[in-house]
């Protein structure tokens, strides 16, 4: 059974659709959710956890109806909503225990669960001071806290490293991967950052205009192609001149020059080439697909419109 | 550029742009109260895009709106085209700036807005202008549209619209791709790709140092309000001497390979991986012209080279994380 399933779902805002029967099955894992802004994302969330309900068409969560069984729905799912939604007067444990409480679990397991979540985001004395006080990254931290302390099945991450700098980002990530990878959890990521998306996601789904544009694993965008990439620290012209000597098939591209390959004796000659001609080596590698393509193609002539 | 409406003082921007490079800061501190933001910061930048970095909190915006005249600095001298912005509306006409916060307001149609940035900025004809500028980031089809309805990243795209209307010689973004998506994002790397050709000088704060890298390798490094490095982001690798570079390599017989490596002096470590050999050389451009001779010789094929922290994203790491 798929974790998320959505049969023909439409949501239409008077003229606008926002979602355009759409299709889709999610197994669990690390899901990066991309799509242009406008393209459905946050409303397909929203119709996730019950608080809009389709025009037409269906929705589940492990089966779960998302209109009939919003109640049940919400026990599994954990949401981290993009927009700041803290209050700025309580501190994280007072706050996290209210949301755990919220859930359903009884006083003395709020509190528990609430103290080993905020270990777990990487929050320790200052889990008693006003969350007011926080930094950006210590406010992201309380905000996946909570929605981990009723120890949901499926979380639903939206932009979880906006605002962050760069250290906090790679320890955000970090933390989304551990979860998911070691507690068993499928994580949802809405995010504009595809790079992002490839650092930790297993599974991508990309929206847009309301209309799944792909659904794959994050490795089928990613594999490599039969193209290597050569970079030299200079006479990058003459290596070009000499490899198309010996009829291979080459492109400069900038200070790179791309190479077909046709077989593994490309390989030698390039070595060779380049020996011969006592140029530096700087890099030479197999070029890899990038989740960025497939926004590049599909780029429409009225870009990003809502 | 543009007539100016109101020379208030002697020298004319214009005759400043030759000789003064178009951002230079001399010394230049700001504080609040106890609170030092920016710290004895000294350089200067010329035309092309420029990545300003640094962790949160490290003086970014501070430094940013000192460039736009906003803030005085408490010490040193902070100039835009050979003159202080501060309190000088005539040095406003030459900046463009991006603020990192919502600073548009929802009630105007994104037309309006920018009309009206051009007429402050006092445009012979700001209808024309404020068209124009649309255009380039793209946003025309909404251009009637009431600010407040727009998504994040048109608002952001609005923002950039209003700060190009004057076509100013220094533009300014505080985080421009935020909330932007992926497509949005493309089309705004080429923007400033564009202005940046046509000789504008361009500085842009961001935290994804992936995209800093794609636009352009020139950065300048902010930590704790002090100055942590400027320029050429490989030039500052090059720099770092007591970092030794890393670079992999796959072959057809590793370990081959690195019994011939380990025998030049250019190489002092080789780690034979499961797939792979992981390399350390402080002569980086010895190592580069060696390896393909060596591995001939040696007689293995060279499947992949690739070094594996010259990245913008290690440099930056080694520099903070000092």
């Amino acid at each position: 059974m798929a974790l998320i399933e959505a049969i023909g779902l439409s949501k239409h805002y008077g003229a606008v659709k926002a979602l355009d029967q759409l299709d889709l099955a999610v197994e669990p894992g690390i899901i990066g959710l991309v799509g242009a802004n406008g393209a459905g994302k946050s409303t397909l969330i929203k119709i996730l956890l019950g608080i809009l309900s389709p025009t037409s068409g269906r929705a589940t969560v492990m089966g779960m109806d998302s209109v009939r069984d919003t109640r049940a729905i919400r026990q599994i799912v954990g949401y981290m909503p993009e927009h700041d939604c803290l209050p700025p007067d309580v501190s994280a444990t007072e706050f996290v225990t209210h949301m755990a409480r919220i859930s359903g679990l009884p006083r003395t397991a709020a509190r528990e669960r609430t103290a080993e979540v905020l270990r777990h985001v990487g929050l320790y004395e200052e889990r008693y001071r006003q969350i007011g006080g926080y930094s950006t990254g210590m406010k992201q931290r309380v905000k996946l806290a909570q929605a981990l302390v009723h120890d949901p099945k499926l979380l639903l991450l939206d932009e979880p490293t906006n605002g962050l700098d760069p250290t906090g980002r790679d320890e955000m990530l970090d933390l989304i991967k551990r979860t998911g990878t070691s507690f068993g959890i499928t994580v949802v990521v809405a995010s504009h950052l595809l790079g992002e998306i490839e650092q930790v996601g297993t599974y991508l789904v990309a929206i847009d205009a309301g209309k799944l544009l792909r659904a794959d694993t994050i490795s089928s965008f990613t594999k490599r192609t039969p193209v290597l990439a050569v970079e030299v620290e200079e006479g990058a012209d003459r290596l070009a001149q000499a490899l198309d000597q010996k009829k291979l098939r080459t492109r400069l591209d900038g200070t790179r020059i791309l190479v077909a390959i046709n077989d593994d004796t490309v390989y030698d000659m390039i070595r060779d080439a380049v020996a011969n001609l006592d140029l530096p080596l700087v890099r030479m590698q197999q070029e890899r697909g990038r989740l960025e393509d497939l926004f590049r193609d599909a780029a429409p002539a009225a870009e990003g419109i809502q | 550029m543009t007539t100016q409406t109101q020379p208030v003082t002697e020298a004319p921007v214009h005759g400043a742009t030759e000789a003064a490079p178009a951002i230079e800061l001399k010394h230049a501190a700001r504080w609040y109260g106890n609170v030092v933001a920016v710290n004895d910061i000294t350089f200067s930048l010329g035309p092309g895009v420029t990545g300003l970095l640094g962790p949160n909190g490290a003086g970014k915006t501070t430094l940013l709106h000192m460039l736009a005249g906003f803030l005085g600095p408490s010490a040193g001298e902070v100039l835009v085209l050979g003159r202080s912005p501060h309190r000088d509306p005539s040095v406003y006409r030459q900046i463009g700036l991006v603020p990192e916060r919502e600073a548009v307001y929802p009630f105007m149609t994104g037309l309006e807005y920018v009309r009206f940035n051009a007429r402050l900025q006092g445009m012979p004809d700001a209808d024309k202008a404020a068209r124009d500028a649309i255009a380039m980031v793209g946003l025309t089809d909404a251009q009637d549209r009431a600010v407040g309805t727009y998504s994040k990243g048109m608002r952001q795209r609005a923002k950039v619209a209003g700060a190009l209307v004057h076509d100013p010689q220094v533009l300014l973004l505080d985080e421009p791709f935020n909330g932007m998506d992926p497509r949005q994002r493309i089309a705004m790397m080429d923007l400033l790709g564009q202005l940046a050709d046509r000789g504008r000088t361009i500085l842009f704060s961001s935290h994804i140092l992936e995209e800093v890298e794609r636009i352009g390798t020139e950065i300048l490094v902010i930590v704790a309000g002090r100055l942590a490095a400027s320029g050429d982001f490989r030039a500052i690798r090059a720099l770092m001497t007591d970092r030794p570079h890393n670079i992999t390599i796959r072959s057809s017989d590793d370990r081959r390979l690195a019994t011939a490596l380990i025998a030049d002096p250019a190489v002092f470590a080789v780690e034979l991986q499961s797939d792979r050999l992981s390399i350390q050389t402080s002569h980086l451009s010895a190592f580069r012209r060696l390896i393909a001779g060596a591995s001939r010789k040696a007689d293995v094929r060279l499947l992949e080279v690739a070094s594996s922290d010259e990245s913008l994203e290690s440099v930056f790491d080694y520099l903070v994380r000092r």
